[in-house]
């Protein structure tokens, strides 16, 4: 089972996430967290490969997805 | 909660509170790039016969200076401005053993310690120095930095940078380094790649990532991100085309300095005795 959890305190809403997943997983979205940036969210899972690379492209250390 | 592989390098808490999130502004390229380094910090340590312990990060002053000492669980230091490499080169001479990273920005490494960035290379130090090119002083305004593109329009070029930028890469090179590479914030992977061989590579590695600074330049992080992708090339095909070259460019070792000085202890010692 694929898990994508975005640490809301952490992000700060640059959809580099979105931009570099090559399955469209991610999507910005309308949340906003404490500090008033868009979060994304997770709207197409079943397409999901775990190639990590949202993980090793965020800047804030905020995306994780569950390992192999 | 599942949490990102990398904060276990992170101390989130401090004596005064939370630590995390980083100070820098969203989608800045310093944190990318202190990403890209704690994974190929991560696959050395997973290494047989490798501490975490093993690893010393030195910066000076800057937006990804802050970086290390601030944040990052290992031993580190938080220089002077642009003696970032100085330090680096005591510290390895206290314990050659240490794998010494300097994760530093081109302000602290091309502009203020450019006499420093060549000599240490020049002796060819084992230091793998990271830096982070966003070429302008993001910390203070924008202004226009030595490794600025020329015609670009900042806060103190308002009709566009009249001077040419440092191509530090080559810099490098004829400076001495054994090991010198350039990448962008674009490219993940090759980045990561071309970390670890500059950790492992015994004597001074050079790479320097392209990266993007959205707050100044007045743009959101994905335009930027691909921004960069379009204005490098693989240095394979880099031969008529004016676009910035990407890739390794010079991995040649040679006898390193603290080897150098050690020989020279034993021969001294031989005398004496």
């Amino acid at each position: 089972m694929i898990e994508i959890v975005i640490n809301s305190d952490y992000c700060k809403g640059c959809s580099i996430c979105v931009a570099f997943c090559p399955r469209k997983v991610l999507q910005t979205s309308n949340h906003i967290n404490s500090k008033g940036f868009m979060l994304p969210e997770v709207v197409n899972l079943d397409a999901c490969t775990q190639c990590m690379l949202c993980e090793i492209v965020c800047p804030d250390l905020a995306i994780a997805v569950t390992g192999k | 909660m599942l949490k990102h592989p990398m904060l276990k390098y992170i101390r989130e808490e401090g004596p005064a509170g939370k630590r995390l999130p980083f100070i820098l502004c969203p989608g800045c390229g310093a944190g990318q790039v202190l990403n890209y380094t704690l994974h190929a910090v991560d696959e050395i340590i997973n290494q047989p016969g490798v501490k975490k312990e093993d690893f010393v990060f030195i910066s000076g002053i800057g937006c990804s200076s802050r970086l290390t000492s601030h944040y990052l669980n290992f031993d580190s230091g938080w220089t002077l401005h642009g003696r970032a490499l100085p330090v680096a080169t005591g510290v390895l001479l206290a314990n050659p053993k240490l794998k010494v990273i300097v994760f530093t920005g081109d302000g602290d490494a091309a502009a203020i310690g450019g006499n420093h960035f060549i000599h240490a290379f020049r002796r060819n130090i084992n230091i793998t120095v990271i830096c982070v090119n966003n070429g302008l002083y993001g910390m203070t305004g924008g202004q226009v930095a030595p490794t600025t593109q020329p015609f670009t329009i900042t806060p103190t070029t308002p009709y566009g940078n009249v001077e040419e930028a440092f191509d530090l890469c080559k810099l490098a090179t004829v400076a001495g380094a054994s090991y010198v590479s350039r990448w962008t914030t674009a490219h993940p992977f090759q980045t990561i790649k071309a970390i670890k061989k500059g950790i492992a590579n015994k004597g001074a590695s050079f790479i320097e990532i392209l990266s993007q600074c959205p707050v100044h330049e007045h743009k959101t992080p994905v335009e930027m991100i691909n921004a960069l992708k379009g204005m490098t090339v693989s240095i394979d095909k880099s031969m008529n085309s004016n676009k910035i070259p990407v890739g390794e460019f010079h991995f040649a070792p040679r006898p390193e300095w603290t080897e150098r000085y050690e020989a020279i202890i034993e021969k001294c010692n031989e005398r004496i005795s």
